[in-house]
Parts: C-alpha cells; structure tokens; sequence
C-alpha cells in the first residue's frame, strides 16, 4: 500500500501536493474542489499590502484635501481592519468546506505591520499561517542587510505572537539565499517554500509599452528551484517545499528526488482544473510503484547535493563542457 | 431630572428604586440598560433596567452600594431626583424558545438576570433558576423569581440559606439531570468566567452580561471594550450579552481594575 | 456664485468702503506687520485645563490688523472659506469701528463666528487664499483673530443681536445630536419659523465643543452663550435623549415630527488593533478627553476618575491628538510625547496648536509608529514599542508614505497611551433607521448640494456625512440642510 504522507506546515499532510496561494483559492467553493479532489494542503489567496493602498487611494481621490488630512491620516488602519475582517471570515468558511489543511497567507512589507493580524489568523481557524516574503532588490538604496533584517526580524515577530505553525516563502534574490536559509532555519520555521513567483514586464514592440507578461509560470522554471532544494535540503532542519513550474508529475517526483517535502502548485490548475490532482497523484505512485518505494520517504532526497553521485551539477553554473572549452585549450 | 416614586432595601448593600422614566419605560426591552448620574458632579453608571411599568411611566433599578457613585445614589430618598437618565441602551437579550433555560444569578446580578427570566419564560421555555449570594440577608429578589421559573435552587457560600456551596455546584447538577439548551449567566465576572468554563464543558450555548467600566454607554469612548472571538466589540452598543464561550475573560477581568487605585483614593475622601 | 460676486462688488463700491480704503494707501496697508496674539505664558498655562491660551486681540490691535486688508477687488480670501463668509466687509466693519456691525455680518453666515473664529484651520482656507499669503509671500491678514475679536467683542458689550425670527408655522423638527452641524440647522430653522428641538443624548448640549475640544482652547463658556441664543429664539433642547432608543423615529413621527437633520457625528473611536492595546492605560482620545471635558474629572470634586500618567504617549498628529497630549500635561504629567509616523511638517493640525504644544514642552517623536504596547505586573502598560519610518513616496493624499525602516524598533517606557488616530462616525443612529443609505465606512449617503439622505424626510451632515472633518464645514452643512428641508417642506406643507 503506496503511502504519500509527508510533513509540511508542521503538519502531516497527506500527500506532497499544496494548492498554492492565487486565486485560485480565494473562496470557498474552489477550496473545497481542490481539497475534495485530493490536495495535501491548500494555501489561500495572500492578504496583500496593495489592497489596502488602493483601496486608500480611491478614498484619497474621492476626497477633497486639506479637510480632509486629519480624517484620513490613519485611514489605511480602518482599511485594513476591513481587509482582514474578510479574511477572517474566508478562513472560517475554507475551514467549513476543506477536509484538507488550511493555510493563510500573509503578504510582509515590514515586520511590525502583521502582528495582531497573525492572531487574528489563528483565531479565524487557520492551521497555520504562510508569510510571503520577498523583496525586489530595485531600490539603489537597499542593502542586503536590510533585507535579511527584514526576513529575519518579520519571522521573529510572527513566530513569538502565535502557536499554529509559522512557514516562509521566499524569492530568490539573494547574493548569499544559503546563508539567509540557514539563518531562518534557526527560528522554529514549519516550512521554507522556494521560490516566490514574480510577474515579468515585459514589452509590447507593436505598441511600443511595457506590458505585464503571462502570469503562468512555464515549464522550465522548474530548474530554478529543483537546483535550490537540491543544495539546501540536506542542510536545512526545517522541510522545503519547491514551487514554480510544477506541472507534472514528474516534476513533483524530481523535487522530492532533490529533497523536497512538498511542492506548491498553482499555474497549471487554471489550465487543468482541480481534478488535475488526481492525475498527479496516480502518476507520483505510479512510478513509487514501478521503483519499488513504499512511502515517500523511501527515496526523498536521494538525489540531493550531499547524495547524488555527481552533486556537482547543482552548484555548476557555467556551460564550459557542452560546448567543448576554449578554441585555445 | 427623574423622580424617584419608591426606594425599598433589599438587603445591607442593595436598595430597589422606581423611578419616573414613561419614554424608557415604553422602549425598554429585556437587557437594556440605563447610565445615570447623581449630582452635577456625578459621575455616569450603568445599571440594568429591571422592570417597568407602562401605566405608572416608571422603570425599576437595582443597585449595590460600592462605592462614592453608587452610594451617592443609595442616599437619595422617594421624591428626591436623580440628575441625568438615559436609556435604554445596549441590545435587548435575543429572547426565543429553545426548550429548557437555565438561568444563573449571583448577588447583584440576580437584578438584572430578572428581566431575562421573566421574558423567557413568557415565551414559553422550561426555566430553572439558580441563585447564588454569600449569605441568607444578601439573597434578593427570591419571590420575584419563583414567579417565573419553574424550579429555583439557591446556594449560599455558608449554607444560611438554602445549600452551602458555589452557583456552579448547583448549576452541574441540574446539567447533569437534564438536558439544557441554553444557559444565562449574570453576576460578578469572576462567577460568570467559572459560569462558561462550566458550561463549555457541557457544549451548552450560554450569554452573559459584561458588567465593564463605562463612560457614555453609547459606543463613543472605548472604555466598555471587551475581546469576543479575538475581535474588540463595546459592552454598550455591541452587549451587555455576549456568548460567554468566546469572552476573553482574563482581559476583561483585568480592565475592571483599571481604575481601582483611583477608586481607592476617592474612599479615603 | 454670480448673485454673491455681484453683491460683493456692490457691496465694495459703497461710500463707506470707498472711504475708508482711501484713508490708508495700501503701500502704507502692506508695512503694517501682522498682529501678534496675546497669549498666556506656558509655564502658568499648563496647571490649568480652563485657562484660553489666546487671550485676544485688543480694540486697537483690531483696527489695526483689518487695516491690513487691502479690501481687494477679488476677495480671494472667501474662496478659502467653506461658508464662504464675507470677509472684506466684517473686516472694513472692524476697521472702522463698527464691531456689532461686523459681528452682524458674519452671524448672516456662520453660525457659531467664536468658535470658528477659535478653531478653524485658516491657515489652510481663508488665510491661505489671502492676498498677502498668495502673491506677495508675506503673512495674511489675520482673518481669524478678528472673527474671534468680533464675536467676543459682541458677546461682551451684552448687545447680542438676537436675530429676528418668522412668525410659528406649526411645523416641528427635530434634529439629532447637538453639535456644530446640529446648532446650525436649529438656528436658521428657528428662524424660518419651525418648533425646533435639539435631541441630545449626553447631559450637555454641544457636541464635540463641549466634550471633545478642551477649555483652553474653546472655553465652555462661550459655547453656553450661543445654546443660551438659540434657546432665547426658542430652540428646544432634550438631553439624556437617544433617538431611536428612548424613543424611535416612528414614535417621533407620532409625536408630530415632520422632518429630521441628523448631526449625529463622529463619536466611535478608532483603535490600531495591535497588541496590548486593550491594557489598563491605553484607551482612546474619546475617552480621555470626554473624562476630562466633560465629566472633569481632572477636579477633585468630580467623582469622574481619570487615569494620570507621569510619562503619557498620545499616537496622532491631528488637533485630537494635541488636545489629548496637551490635557496630559496640564493633568501633571512630567513627559508628554506625541507619536507622529509622519514628519512634523506633515502633521495634519492646526499650526497654532503645534506652536502653543512646543512651548508647552510637549515632545514630539515624529516618524515613529507603536507597534505593540507591554504591560507590567499589574496588567497596566509600562513600554511601548515603536517602529521607526521613513518617507517613502506619495500616497493618495499627496503626502509621503511613511516607509517602516526594517529591524529599527525602539522602545521607550510611559505609563499611559491615547490614541488620537482618528474616528468614525457612530452606527447607534443610523441603525436604527431602517433603508437608509450608507457608504461602507459608516457615514450617511446624502445628496451633496441638498444634504437630503435616501430617506426624504432626513436630512444629514457633519461628520456622519464626511466622516471627520472641521466644525465649520459641520455648520455649512446644517445651514444647506436647514435651507433644503425648508424647501422640502414648504412644498409638503403648503407653508
């Protein structure tokens, strides 16, 4: 008998596949397809700094000035009370109608903005709670101290205020991600999922604008981090779980080859629909299977850096051999 | 300025007071209560409307002497006035028919419980009354009671009347003999903390009436602020009731005290 | 607009205007420097809660400062104002001596000119729009001292015009709460001839003038003298009222009431919701100053109690928020600070209030945010921490973001917190109002130029209406109203 189980989000989930947070799973109905149909856990719609900016801005434009700047001086605070009072609520009814874990997801601009909304999230139901970091390095500016302040200083704050689980979601730019990793790793993470999923510009030649590119992710992002959990996995106490470009079965088998707990899926539900889980499922045991393994961890991380008979590859970063060295060598 | 028609004492602390009110006492619906003040210094009170009666205009207040406010308003006499009432405020008890109520009251808030009892057994429930106080002379509103329940147990804390024993002693054992299907729980926050972990034991559906610290009584200030369901909501506009499974009672326990050196101080004068 | 631009010029080519412009060139005008206000010096000030800080100007400081007026022949000034007051020519009334005169003018537009005179932001409306502000860079003419001066001066002299009143058309009305908005609408209501009754569900008339603006800025006194006209004009008053709880609107209606203004404003307090705010010593600006103001609880015979700080933090940057840390000082505390996430360019209250806060020694701890407050044993705050900001782009305001600066957390000990973040209107009427229309922050939907709500006998405006915003724009409001449901009537009632 295959068994799939896993632990992620300091849970035990029953199998490596977490609907990631979009929007996918932002009301009850879809929540309740995708766990009905199988899912390990489903991370909900991230709470978003932008919603309460803009929210604030169409206030701010409706609004005369100057009369108004004591009023709306700290308006963004009742906006985000409204926010997170739907939130709650969102978490209450995906706790009605999901057999499977239900994770919230909160969107860090800075660590002292989310405090008493980590408690609300734990006392709306949640099972535990995703905090969605990631900084875009544009600012000239910002040093990677701050930003490693910032992640670490935001999981300190959260983890000490409440009891359910506490997981990160990270990007990837980091000039030092290995030593930012084993920094979280030392603060009772439940989880660290990598990576954070961007949207792209990108550029219009026709109309000569800057658009947004595609929100789905293609399938060779995957690489990115399959290379990750392949390095950090063994060197981490605290589970990963990988995410981008996860669209087969084969890919959710190469992350737990590399070491991965869990994957995170997002993009190829809204081509598949919720059902699709099943036919990940059937393809992850069907080649447990045909390999002989039993249980998940029967063959997690048997491909990882520490394992792998050629390690090498994961921290290559050249092509020097595929295109036979230098015309002088 | 409202008439006081008739003060009687009920006990060493407690008085009963009819007081003139016709526009209050036509609103008034069980739960609702009243902030008044004695003196043009005096401070604003709450106080649980008890009864009315229509004909007369009047409402009926209970209240315990324990302190400068309250005693100020334990000293007037029939026909003195009492300086500012208004009301009624809060939301009015949610009075249906689930079947069998068990009604808790201990000391004081046996007054405003009365109300409750009174309404639902109008509406037709099974109604058993608890009462609790500390000895026989401080047990109040005994035949009132009776009137509308169909079985009164008491419980004093010396056994002067009554059993010896605690509210929630006599309160599980009629748990324990028959079903309950919802639970009013009214008297000092200390007794109505251990009222819900009694009760929650049992899964009973039970209310309870905040007795907070107030100001205006009409959600204005803040000072009523109590944490329900881990969200803030104001005893004057959003209670006095609320489900006593989902009261941070701690917190609320401790916000009593905010003002008690001051309080004190003011005893000292 | 039209009507009003001609009456002005009209009004400006009187011979007594004429006159008095020729009296003075205005390069003469133009040297004169703006008044200084006489004011009670801060050491003596901050032991009384009652003591006004601006004392007033002086007859002859009167004159003086209007004479500065250049008596444009674009009175730009009256576009900055919300009622749109004819400042040029209660300011020439002062001038030329003619106080009551100038006191007349402004009563035919404002409502309340000591209070707005006291505490209207002119530095953001009227004073900002001033010739001298506008084109020549130089301080205005002191527009606001001299409506103070005016209506002191006829509130003093005892020659109160109490303004004619229409012959009683039997009609009543009712409005509800007793605030700027409210006094207004009674007052040009009375005057249409209306039965007109103030419900109030406080102990005392006046709304925010009494409970939330502290004596030393607005003394208690002066709002009396008002409530005492409109009663003379024969408004009556009903404390200890809550409409829609002591009695409902249907019983109202019954009662004989015909139409409603509702001024029932922004008395819900606004709570950052961060952690340890609910401990004994924090509460809102609301409460701290409704003890203080009204229930003075700041005396000692008072049986009020309020809670002193030796070290007191007040969170806001708006008027509420100086009242608050002001009152604190004045109720003993050692340290004052206020907790601003912005700079202190950007705070949003008045200048004076700032200016009179420093010299009080009032400290301010600008681009700085609580972020949680800490207890001691006792279960009363002792710490707060602060997240230190830094300004980061525009918002929708046109202000800049405050930006947390990440890990820079500071904590600083204090014994009691205020918070003056701000308020909302107050859901206890409205409630009880069935279909009438809201906009989802809880203010009342009226149409802007009538003030009528969905429902066409209730009419709204001050702060239920804006959320929060100033008491002269509240007392625009109820003038609009008052002019609209009297349309509304008159057509209904055949008056």
């Amino acid at each position: 008998m295959i068994n799939l189980k896993t632990r992620f989000f300091g849970l035990e989930l029953k199998n490596p596949l977490i609907v990631a947070s979009s929007s996918l799973t932002a009301d009850a109905d879809k929540i309740k397809a995708f766990a009905d149909n199988g899912a390990g856990a489903i991370v909900l719609k991230s709470v978003f700094e932008e919603e309460i900016i803009n929210e604030y801005n169409q206030i701010g434009e409706s609004k005369s000035a100057s009369h108004f700047d004591e009023f709306m001086d700290y308006f963004d605070y009742k906006i985000r009370d409204q926010v997170l009072a739907s939130y709650g609520r969102l978490i209450k009814a995906a706790k009605e109608v999901s057999k499977a874990p239900v994770v919230a997801s909160i969107n860090c601009v800075s660590a002292g903005d989310w405090l008493q909304f980590a408690s609300q999230v734990q006392d709306a139901g949640a099972d535990a709670i995703e905090l969605n970091l990631f900084v875009m390095p544009f600012d000239p500016t910002r040093k990677a101290e701050d930003t490693r302040r910032f992640y670490i200083d935001t999981v300190k704050e959260i983890t000490r205020r409440v009891k359910i689980p506490v997981a990160v979601k990270i990007s990837s730019y980091f000039s030092d991600l290995a030593a930012i990793c084993h920094e979280l790793d030392g603060e009772k993470l439940a989880g660290i999922t990598m990576f954070n999923r961007f949207t792209s510009p990108d550029i219009d030649i026709e109309k000569e604008k800057v658009i947004e590119a595609g929100t789905l992710s293609s399938e060779n992002e995957y690489l990115l981090p399959l290379r990750w959990v392949g390095i950090l996995s063994p060197r981490l106490k605290c589970p990963i779980a990988a995410s981008t470009g996860v669209h087969e079965a084969k890919h959710v088998i190469k992350m737990l080859l590399a070491g991965a707990s869990a994957v995170q899926m997002a993009s190829v539900f809204y081509k598949k629909g919720p059902a699709y889980i099943g036919e990940i499922l059937k393809g992850l045991e069907a080649w447990m299977d045909k390999k002989g393994y039993e249980s998940i961890g029967d063959f997690k991380g048997r491909l990882s850096l520490t394992k792998a008979a050629n390690p090498a590859l994961y921290e290559r970063a050249q092509y020097i051999s595929s295109f036979g060295g230098y015309a002088g060598s | 300025m409202n008439k006081i028609v008739e003060k009687q004492r009920l006990s060493e602390l407690v008085f009963k007071f009819v007081v003139e009110a016709p526009m209050i006492a036509k609103s008034r619906k069980p739960g609702n209560f009243v902030i008044l003040r004695v003196g043009t210094k005096g401070e604003r009170i709450p106080l649980t409307i008890v009864d009315s009666d229509l004909e007369n205009g009047t409402i009926t207040l209970i209240v315990q002497n324990v302190g400068a406010s309250s005693g100020k308003l334990c000293a007037l006499e029939t026909g003195d006035y009492i300086t500012d009432l208004v009301g009624p405020l809060g939301k009015a008890t949610h009075i249906h028919k689930p079947g069998t109520i068990l009604a808790m009251g201990g000391g004081v808030g046996i007054a405003p419980l009365y109300p409750i009892v009174e309404a639902f057994k109008k509406a037709g429930n099974r109604v058993i009354t608890v009462l609790a106080a500390r000895n026989k002379d401080l047990l109040i509103l005994e035949k009132e009671m009776r009137e509308y329940s169909d079985e009164v147990i008491i419980m004093t804390d010396d056994g002067s009347y009554g059993r010896k024993g605690l509210i929630t002693d006599g309160a599980e054992e009629i748990i324990k003999r028959e079903k309950v299907d919802e639970c009013i729980a009214i008297g000092p926050a200390i007794m109505m903390k251990f009222a819900a972990l009694l009760t929650k034991k049992y899964n009973i559906p039970t209310q309870v009436s905040l007795n907070t610290i107030m100001v205006d009584g009409t959600g204005m200030c803040g000072a009523c602020r109590v944490t329900v369901n881990g969200e803030t909501k104001f005893t004057c506009v959003d209670g006095p009731e609320f489900n006593a499974h989902q009261i941070d009672f701690d917190e609320m326990l401790q916000r009593l005290r905010a003002y008690k050196n001051e309080e004190d101080q003011a005893r000292k004068k | 607009m039209t009507d009003y631009s001609e009456i002005l010029k009209q009004e400006r080519n009187a011979a007594w205007r004429a006159e008095l412009r020729n009296t003075v060139q205005n390069k003469d005008r133009i040297n004169i420097e703006r008044v200084h206000m006489t004011e009670a010096e801060p050491h003596e000030r901050i032991k009384s809660q009652t003591c006004e800080v601006n004392k007033g100007l002086t007859p002859d400081q009167a004159r003086r400062e209007a004479s500065r007026c250049m008596d444009c022949v674009n009175p730009t000034c009256i576009e900055g104002c919300p009622v749109s007051i004819n400042i040029p020519k209660f300011v020439k009334y002062i001038e030329a001596g003619h106080f009551l005169d100038a006191a007349a003018t402004l009563k035919e537009f404002s409502a309340l000119p000591a209070v707005c005179g006291r505490v209207c932001p002119q530095e953001k409306q009227c004073e900002a729009k001033c010739f001298y502000t506008q084109k020549m860079k130089k301080d205005p003419v002191a527009i606001g001292y001299l409506e103070r001066f005016a209506a002191d001066y006829e509130r003093e002299s005892g020659k109160i015009q109490v303004p004619k009143v229409e012959k009683r058309n039997g009609v009543k009305v009712a409005a509800i709460g007793s605030g700027p908005a409210s006094l207004s609408f009674a007052g040009d209501m009375i005057k249409f001839g209306y039965d007109v009754t103030v419900f109030e569900a406080l102990h005392e008339i006046g709304g925010v003038l009494k409970y939330g603006i502290p004596e030393f800025r607005l003394p208690n006194s002066i709002v009396d003298v008002e409530l005492d006209n409109l009663r003379q004009m024969g408004v009556n008053f009903e404390k200890n009222f809550v409409v829609g709880r002591t009695a409902s609107f249907e019983d109202l209606k019954e009662l004989g009431y015909k139409a409603f203004f509702i001024g029932s404003g922004a008395g819900l307090p606004n709570f950052m919701n961060i952690p340890g705010e609910n401990l004994n010593g924090v509460m809102s600006s609301n409460e701290y100053l409704t003890r203080v103001n009204l229930m003075y609880a700041n005396q000692s015979d008072s049986d009020t109690p309020v809670l002193r700080g030796k070290c007191v933090a007040v969170v806001g940057g708006g008027n509420t928020a100086m009242d608050a840390v002001r009152t604190s000082k004045r109720l003993g505390a050692e340290r004052s600070i206020i907790i601003y996430r912005r700079s202190r360019d950007e705070m949003p209250a008045r200048l004076e209030e700032i200016k009179h806060a420093e010299e009080e020694g009032i400290e301010f701890m600008n681009l700085a945010n609580p972020i949680e407050y800490l207890p001691n044993a006792e279960g009363r705050v002792a710490k707060v921490r602060l997240q230190r900001m830094k300004l980061g782009e525009p918002d929708a305001s046109g202000r800049r973001k405050p930006v947390p600066i990440d890990g820079d957390i500071v904590e600083i000990d204090i014994d009691l917190a205020i918070v003056a973040i701000g308020v909302s209107p107050n859901p206890l009427i409205p409630a009880c109002l069935a279909g009438l229309k809201m906009s989802k922050w809880g203010t009342i939907e009226v149409n802007e130029q009538t003030m009528q709500s969905s429902i066409p006998e209730v009419f709204a405006g001050g702060d239920i209406v804006r959320g929060g915003a100033t008491v002269i724009l509240a007392m625009g409001d109820g003038r609009r109203a008052a002019a609209s449901m009297h349309d509304y009537l008159k057509n209904r009632y055949n008056l």
